[in-house]
C-alpha cells in the first residue's frame, strides 16, 4: 500500500508554514496595507480627531496617556475590553455580536484593492473600484440589522436613518467617480493612480471631488450628516445598545471606515502615492490620507447638523445634478482632446 | 505562491474574523457579569420602557427610495459606458449624454413630488 497521500515530514510541514508566513502576500495582508496598518491608522485617527476637535474648541484634549496623549485610544480600548457587555433582555444578542463582527469585517474589506504604494497592494483587482463600492453598499444592511436586533427605539430609528442616508448618497458617490473612469478607461485602482502621475484628478474633476467628498461624509455619518447618531435626539443611534467590546469593535469599525475612505479618496483624486521621490511612496500616501481625514475632522468642528429633509433633498436635487454635470464636463474635456494627459 | 484575487479577499476576510472574534470572546470572558431588571431594559434615557420598540414608523423617505431603485441601476450601467467612452464613436457618446439630460426631467418631477409633505 503506497499511501495515496504522502505524509509530509515535520521538516517539510514547517518549511511550508514558514513559506506561507514569510510570503509577500501574507506580510502585505498582516502588516503594511493590511491589519497592522489599518488598526494603527484607525487608532491614530481616534486620537487625531479628539486632539484636533479640542484645538478647534480651544481645549487641550487627551494629554496624560503617553506623549500628547497619543496612547489614549489604547487606554480606551483596554478599558472597554474589561467592561461588561450589557445587552437588553429583549434584544437578539447573537445579531448584535455578529453585527459588530460583520461591521468590522466589512470595514477592512475595501482596503484589499487600494494601492498604498507601487506594489503595496493586497490584490491588484481589475474591478477594484467596483469592488470597493459593492462592499460599501453592504454597510446599511448590517447597520439596520443591528438597529433591529437591539429592540430599542433609539437603535431602530438610528438604523433606519442610517440606511436611508447611506442609500441616498450612494448614487451621487458612484456618479462622481464616473468621470475618472471615463478619463482612464479602467476600474483598476493601481492604474488610476498611475494615470495621475502628471496631473492629479482633483484638477479636471473638481466638481466630482466636491460631490465625492460630501457623499463620503454622509456615508461615514460624519458631523454635518450625523443624523443616525445625533446625540441630542438618539443617544448613540444604532450603537446605543452595543456595549463593552461589541461597542469597541463597532466604534473601531467606524474609524476604520473613515481611514479606508480617506485612502480611497487619496487614490482616486489626490494622486495616490505620487510625489517627489525623496520621500518613499507609502509615506506620501499616508500623509495625504491623514490630510483628508483631518479636513473631515475640522468640518466636524465647524458645521452644525443638517435636517433630514434637507439632507435627502441635497443628495437628490443638488449632488446628483452636480455629479451629472461633472460627467458632461469630463466628456467635453475628452472631446477637446485633453484626455491624453490621463490615459494609462 | 500565487493566489487568485478573490481567494485573497476570502483569506483577508477570514483574517479579519480571526482578529475580531477573539476580542469579542475575550470581552465576554473578562467583562463583569450581572443581571437585574433595570440593567436589562433597553436604554430610554433613564425612563422605564414605554411600549414596543418594533412598531410602525412613518416612512417619510419612501419617494426617495423609489428614486434610488431607478438611479442605482442606471448608475451601474453608466460605468460600463464610462469604461468604453474613449473607444466609442462620438455620436454614440452623444446619445448617452442626451439620455442623461433627458433623465433630469423625471428626476425633477420626482423631487417635486417627494418635497410635498402632504403626500408623505
Amino acid at each position: 500500500m503506497n499511501g495515496l497521500i504522502a505524509i509530509p515530514t515535520l521538516q517539510e510541514l514547517l518549511n511550508y508554514i514558514v513559506g506561507i508566513l514569510t510570503s509577500r502576500t501574507f506580510l502585505e495582508m498582516i502588516i503594511f496595507p493590511g491589519f497592522l496598518n489599518i488598526m494603527l491608522g484607525a487608532a491614530f485617527l481616534v486620537w487625531l480627531e479628539r486632539k484636533l476637535i479640542a484645538r478647534v474648541q480651544l481645549r487641550i484634549g487627551p494629554l496624560y496617556a503617553g506623549m500628547w496623549g497619543i496612547l489614549q485610544p489604547v487606554a480606551d480600548g483596554v478599558k472597554l475590553l474589561f467592561k461588561e457587555m450589557i445587552f437588553p433582555e429583549l434584544a437578539d444578542k447573537k445579531v448584535l455580536i455578529l453585527g459588530a463582527l460583520a461591521l468590522m469585517m466589512l470595514a477592512v474589506a475595501p482596503v484589499v484593492p487600494i494601492p498604498f504604494g507601487e506594489g503595496f497592494v493586497i490584490a491588484d483587482m481589475n474591478i477594484g473600484l467596483l469592488y470597493v463600492f459593492a462592499v460599501i453598499s453592504l454597510f446599511p444592511t448590517v447597520i439596520l440589522l443591528i438597529g433591529w436586533g437591539s429592540n430599542s427605539k433609539y437603535s431602530l430609528l438610528g438604523g433606519l436613518r442610517s440606511m436611508f442616508q447611506q442609500v441616498a448618497y450612494e448614487v451621487p458617490m458612484w456618479l462622481s467617480v464616473l468621470g475618472i473612469v471615463m478619463l482612464t478607461g479602467t476600474l483598476n485602482l493601481t492604474e488610476i493612480v498611475k494615470a495621475q502621475q502628471k496631473v492629479w484628478f482633483i484638477v479636471p474633476e473638481v466638481l466630482g471631488f466636491a460631490v465625492f467628498f460630501t457623499a463620503i461624509l454622509a456615508e461615514l455619518e460624519r458631523i454635518p450628516f450625523d443624523l443616525p447618531e445625533a446625540e441630542t435626539e438618539l443617544v448613540m443611534g444604532w450603537m446605543t445598545e452595543l456595549s463593552g467590546v461589541a461597542f469597541m469593535v463597532g466604534f473601531l469599525a467606524m474609524y476604520t471606515k473613515v481611514y479606508v475612505m480617506s485612502a480611497l479618496m487619496t487614490a482616486l483624486f489626490l494622486g495616490g502615492w505620487s510625489g517627489p521621490s525623496v520621500i518613499p511612496q507609502p509615506v506620501w500616501f499616508l500623509a495625504k490620507t491623514f490630510l483628508v481625514a483631518s479636513v473631515m475632522v475640522i468640518i466636524r468642528g465647524t458645521f452644525p447638523r443638517v435636517r433630514v429633509d434637507i439632507l435627502l433633498k441635497a443628495a437628490w436635487g443638488r449632488l446628483l445634478l452636480l455629479a451629472l454635470a461633472n460627467v458632461f464636463v469630463t466628456a467635453g474635456l475628452i472631446w477637446l482632446g485633453l484626455g491624453g494627459i490621463w490615459k494609462v | 505562491m500565487a493566489f487568485d484575487v478573490w481567494s485573497l479577499v476570502v483569506i483577508f476576510e477570514f483574517l479579519a474574523f480571526l482578529v475580531t472574534f477573539p476580542l469579542l470572546v475575550f470581552g465576554w470572558l473578562m467583562g463583569a457579569k450581572g443581571r437585574n431588571a433595570i440593567r436589562d431594559g433597553p436604554f430610554e434615557s433613564g425612563q422605564p420602557r414605554m411600549g414596543e420598540a418594533r412598531q410602525r414608523y412613518m416612512m417619510q423617505y419612501y419617494p426617495y427610495l423609489i428614486m434610488f431603485v431607478a438611479f442605482d441601476i442606471i448608475s451601474m450601467f453608466l460605468f460600463t459606458w464610462g469604461l468604453a467612452f474613449s473607444v466609442l464613436p462620438f455620436t454614440d457618446n452623444l446619445l448617452f449624454i442626451v439620455f442623461l439630460i433627458v433623465l433630469v426631467a423625471p428626476l425633477g418631477y420626482a423631487l417635486h413630488l417627494s418635497g410635498r409633505r402632504e403626500l408623505w
